[in-house]
């Protein structure tokens, strides 16, 4: 078995293990409710946004439905990783796995693919639902390639969370402060990120939540590149008409790839020095 | 590698401890490990690794299981080239190392655990069974893991150091928590396998116990091995001897002839004097003077008694030793610092 067949089934494994698990099926209600429901919702022929809006065509129902994985997806993300590391060296399995000779980095690899699987896979299918559902309500199908594009940036954020939340659970032996860890990430980025822009804007002198302001736009457009929530919906922005925040698709690519990059890094850096 | 010795020489890990200052939060310093440790595991021997608890035992069976990396010092096998030594790779190919107590736990299956294991060294269904009967769980080879008794998880752990054949062993306190039926088929297991020419070390912090298993005892302290050899030999260069324990019923004798009596006590179930053990040929004496003897034993000197003789130190400034925190590694041998 070469190096690639052992990751494929180790992550295999965790995939398996973490989609038959008993929070998973505590949480795939919540993701039919935020994912589908929202399309569902979004796509309603006579509904109105505030500010008079109305959504047009199924790229910008998927786009307000994002709000699903931004909220749903993400935590059941966490909640599903939390423990990927920190459960089995309380327990002393990590020791075992640990002492085999498969190098660390594969195993760091094949646990966040299995994690990120695990998570992506029922996020996967309920959007292809939700498209199927948009096409029922609009009398539209979205284009091939907007699809794609909306599965990638989903996997894209899907993975940072999972990554980020490993990278936590790398960090601690009990599974209260895993999980602390990887809600408090969730928290900041989710919540806390619109104080964190407010609070550079108000430094910046730049009027804080004025739509129409040119410079609150740039400005929140650019610091949404620091936040993995930003950089999901910048990607999925580039799909939308009539969206300029000051920021380049190939900008938002190019955190996207660092987004995946250095956090992936530096967990197969914690994995090589870590002790059981 | 067929019949090949593992050699240490001068093995060194430290850990690094959290140390925060007002400046610096992340400050570390080195904080305890091994030290120094030079080692030699021979074909088919099964060496017991003594020492009290923070002694370096676990940090010195994860060093050589390439677990955790050398600081200093090398491994390497005896058939090898002099400069030549194992990585850590190497080390956990030709290694096996079963941890002190693991808890498996969820709803896997037994077999599924360890093929998991063994697919990670590239093992077959085919050996995970085999596997499973060596170590008499193939019978709950479906059982999830969290229906396991600690027995069985024990047994479950040997397995999982099993998967890749190794030629050496490193067994983490694998007695702890077995009921005595477990440990006798336990001990019988180890003894299979160094028929086979695996050569396996067990950790334990007492003696009694590994004497019938081990052909070698490495007393270690402080991170550091102050002894190695038989029970005899790390006895005898200790100047501690083996005593003779002699119990009865009753009340305490008259044993004013006897001059060997190194100790004596008395509790609600009889009496027990310790003689020295040169005094083996005393028994006829004893039933000649009429005293009822339920259990006349030689007793081989525990660890209390070679830490004791091994450092200068007394029985509370040991016991004081083990339960510090600042276990910073020194050799204090016969009092003497180096």
């Amino acid at each position: 078995m070469n190096h690639l067949l052992r990751i494929k089934s180790l992550s295999t494994r965790v995939f398996w293990e973490r989609i038959r698990s008993t929070r998973m099926a505590i949480m795939f209600p919540i993701l039919v409710l935020f994912l589908p429901g929202m399309a569902w919702g979004f796509s309603d022929p006579n509904i109105v946004l505030p500010g008079g809006h109305q959504p047009e065509g199924p790229m910008e129902i998927m786009f307000y439905a994002s709000l699903g994985v931004v909220f749903g997806a993400t935590m059941c993300g966490v909640m599903l990783a939390f423990d990927g590391v920190s459960r089995d060296r309380a327990s002393g399995v990590f020791e075992l796995r640990l002492a085999q000779p498969m190098p660390r980095t594969h195993q760091a690899i094949a646990l966040m693919l299995g994690m990120w699987q695990a998570i992506f896979v029922p996020v996967a299918l309920l959007i292809l639902l939700s498209f199927v559902i948009i096409r029922w309500r609009l009398g539209e199908w979205a284009a091939l390639s907007d699809v794609l594009i909306h599965l990638s940036a989903t996997g894209l954020i899907l993975f940072w969370y999972v990554v980020f939340t490993l990278l936590a659970s790398s960090r601690t032996k009990d599974q209260g402060t895993a999980v602390a860890f990887g809600i408090g990430m969730w928290f900041l980025f989710t919540f806390l990120w619109a104080l964190v822009t407010t609070m550079v804007a108000y430094a910046s002198g730049v009027a804080i939540g004025e739509q129409n302001d040119a410079q609150w736009v740039a400005l929140e457009g650019a610091l949404d590149l620091l936040s993995p929530n930003g950089v999901y919906h910048h990607i999925l922005e580039t799909r939308l008409e009539d969206v300029d925040r000051g920021v380049a698709a190939w900008q938002a690519w190019v955190m996207a790839l660092l987004w995946s990059v250095l956090p992936t890094w530096w967990f197969v850096r914690r994995m090589n020095d870590l002790q059981p | 590698m067929e019949g090949d010795s593992l050699e240490l020489s001068q093995v060194g890990f430290r850990h690094r401890m959290s140390e925060p200052s007002r400046f610096n939060p992340w400050r570390k310093r080195l904080g305890p490990g091994v030290v120094n440790v030079s080692l030699e595991l021979r074909p088919g021997e099964i060496l017991g690794l003594v020492g009290p608890n923070g002694a370096g035992k676990t940090t010195l069976l994860r060093t050589i299981g390439g677990i955790l990396p050398l600081q200093n010092g090398k491994i390497s096998l005896a058939s090898m080239n002099e400069n030549a030594a194992l990585d850590r790779a190497q080390l956990r190919n030709i290694v096996g190392h079963m941890p002190e107590q693991v808890r498996w736990q969820g709803k896997q299956t037994v077999e599924d655990a360890l093929l998991e294991l063994a697919e990670m060294r590239g093992k077959s269904i085919k050996r995970v069974k085999d596997l499973l009967r060596l170590v008499g769980l193939s019978q709950r080879s479906e059982t999830p893991l969290s229906g396991l008794s600690q027995g069985m998880r024990q047994r479950l752990t040997l397995a999982a150091a099993l998967l890749g054949s190794p030629k050496f062993l490193l067994l983490d306190e694998p007695l702890n928590g077995l009921d005595p039926v477990a440990a006798t088929a336990f001990i019988r297991l180890l003894h299979q396998l160094k028929e086979k020419g695996v050569s396996i070390i067990i950790s334990s912090h007492q003696v009694h116990g590994l004497e019938a298993i081990t052909d070698r005892i490495a007393l270690m302290h402080r991170g550091q091995l102050l002894a190695c050899g038989s029970l005899e030999s790390i006895a005898e260069s200790l100047d501690l001897t083996t005593t003779i324990e002699v119990k009865g019923t009753g009340d305490m004798p008259k044993l004013d002839w006897c001059k060997d009596i190194i100790e004596t006590s008395k509790n609600n179930q009889g009496w027990m004097v310790s003689l020295h053990a040169s005094s083996a040929d005393q028994l006829s004496e004893f039933i000649q003077q009429g005293v009822e003897v339920t259990s006349w034993a030689p007793k081989s000197p525990g660890i209390v008694e070679m830490l004791c003789a091994a450092t200068g130190m007394d029985l509370d400034e040991v016991s004081l030793e083990i339960a510090s925190a600042a276990m910073l590694p020194h050799r204090s041998l016969r009092g003497e610092e180096e």
